[in-house]
């Protein structure tokens, strides 16, 4: 399992991704239960606020497998609880994290994780 | 100003400033408090507001014998700058209001003396009367947050981070970037762009207009002398760059190792679709712009006094919350051929800069 939170937005408008590959930690366990428990179907309205951040969190089973990746894109204001905790382990995990351009969009269905 | 005047004013102060001075237990602000909590027993609850109105009564209220001497004065900012020290709670503790002495913090200062003159720009170019245009006080958080790399405006103020220190040292070191969350707050009471794809490109493409031109009326610079940089000292040293963003040649402010290379398209070309940045709102802003700078020195002069008036009159006066850049781009030119005469030099530098970027065609 594998977790990636791509930060993009911000005043900078930069985009910057932590990874962490959880089959690999100590208390992989205490991980899966956090990540089994976090709300990923929940629907999210909320209004963006100028120049503050997005992330794209997502959890990806390794290699490809069922059951299917999950995604949650939660703004900054609205990243609380869980989803904080999540986001703080994997970026305290990653110290050196990617920089990136915005992925462009992607019109199929992406299959290679 | 002794403290008790001051909170006169807070009869245009938002409620919800208001209710955080009442709160306030410091000794030295117990008049303020005091103040505070008189003006909100007069004051209908801030529920009942909407948004971009002042509240039932407000207007009245300013002139009202019994309210506390010192009206909110027309053409004069009232700031309140609050220390959140590295916290994430909003607004933080209010460290610096309107007419108080320099504090020893310089992001404090920094924060006061940019919002006074992103005040002035407005007023003295465009006789608004801040974000609101009726004397909205202009409220800032510093310190917000941990190593934080970045600022925002979250509905009803501004707030700064110190940023990580390796890579930005501090969003209050740049006057453009103070004047363009300021702006975040005139746009949401005026045109109110949606924050995402073109219309959110245009919500950040005009802060950056205004934060450019907020830096140009400080520092006396026409359009030719004018830098046309977003950000200009919030970087450390070891970054090679000069600023975020360029808006004389986007895509070029900065080219380093760490960050990588300023992603911004300079036309419609390199237009990115992304389902990050809310759409690429950062992003594609550069091409817009682009268009205003490409106006602003084909007029020449002093930027605020033409590009920028018709900039202002159209967020202003003229375009829908959705509008896209050809909408946009129409609409300038509606506003330049009003002020200036449909065969003016002012309306001909507006239409070829948006065909030079790519946003209408040639033919048109
Ligand atoms: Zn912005």
């Amino acid at each position: 399992m594998k977790v990636t939170v791509t930060r993009s937005g911000g005043f900078a408008g930069l985009s910057t991704r932590w990874e962490v590959r959880v089959d690999e930690q100590p208390d992989e366990d205490a991980w899966l239960s956090l990540l089994r428990d976090l709300p990923w179907d929940a629907e999210r309205r909320q209004a963006p606020q100028p120049d503050r951040y997005t992330y794209r969190i997502r959890c990806e089973p390794v290699p490809a497998a069922r059951p299917e990746p999950r995604e949650a894109v939660i703004g900054e204001q609205s990243l609380t609880g869980g989803w904080r905790e999540l986001v703080d382990r994997v970026r305290s995990l990653d110290p050196s994290p990617e920089r990136a351009t915005p992925s462009r969009r992607d019109r199929g269905t992406s299959s290679t994780f | 100003m002794s403290t008790h005047t001051n909170i006169a004013r807070c009869f245009i102060v938002p409620p919800y400033l208001l209710d955080h001075i009442a709160k306030l237990d410091d000794p030295r602000l117990e008049h303020a408090s005091h103040a505070a909590q008189r003006a909100l027993a007069s004051a209908p609850p801030y529920a009942t507001v909407r948004r971009g109105e002042p509240a039932p009564g407000q207007k009245s209220m300013r002139s009202t014998p019994e309210a506390p001497r010192r009206e909110a004065v027309a053409g004069e900012p009232s700031r309140f700058i609050s220390d959140a020290g590295g916290s994430e709670n909003l607004p933080g503790r209010l460290v610096r209001s309107e007419g108080e002495s320099p504090t020893a913090d310089d992001s404090v200062n920094e924060a006061y003396d940019g919002l006074g003159d992103t005040y002035s720009l407005f007023w003295e170019a465009f006789t608004r009367d801040s974000i609101d245009d009726n004397g909205m006080p202009l409220a800032a958080t510093v310190h917000y947050g941990e190593a934080y790399d970045n600022a925002f405006w979250d509905g009803t103020q501004m707030v700064f981070g110190d940023g990580d220190g390796q890579v930005f040292v501090g969003f209050t070191n740049s006057l453009s970037v103070i004047g363009h969350e300021l702006a975040h707050g005139v746009t949401q009471y005026t045109a109110n762009l949606v924050y995402s794809g073109q219309s959110g490109a245009l919500n950040e493409s005009v802060s950056d207009v205004f934060g450019a031109l907020v830096e140009q009326h400080s520092r006396g610079h026409s359009a030719d002398e004018a830098s046309w940089l977003i950000g200009e000292g919030i970087f450390s040293a070891e970054v090679e760059g000069q600023a975020l963003r360029s808006m004389k040649a986007p895509g070029t402010a900065y080219d380093d190792d760490v960050l990588g290379k300023d992603p911004q398209p300079a036309d419609m070309s390199g237009y990115i679709e992304t389902d990050d940045d809310n759409g690429g709102v950062h992003l594609n802003s550069g091409i817009p712009n682009r268009a205003f700078y490409l106006t602003a020195t084909a007029i020449g002069g002093n930027a605020w006094e033409s590009a920028g008036r018709i900039w202002y009159e159209t967020l202003t006066t003229e375009i829908k919350a959705n509008t896209d850049f050809a909408q946009f781009a129409e609409a300038t030119a509606t506003v330049a051929a009003r002020l200036f005469g449909d065969d003016s030099s002012e309306a001909d530098a507006v239409r070829s800069a948006w065909r030079e970027v790519g946003v209408t065609s040639p033919a048109e």
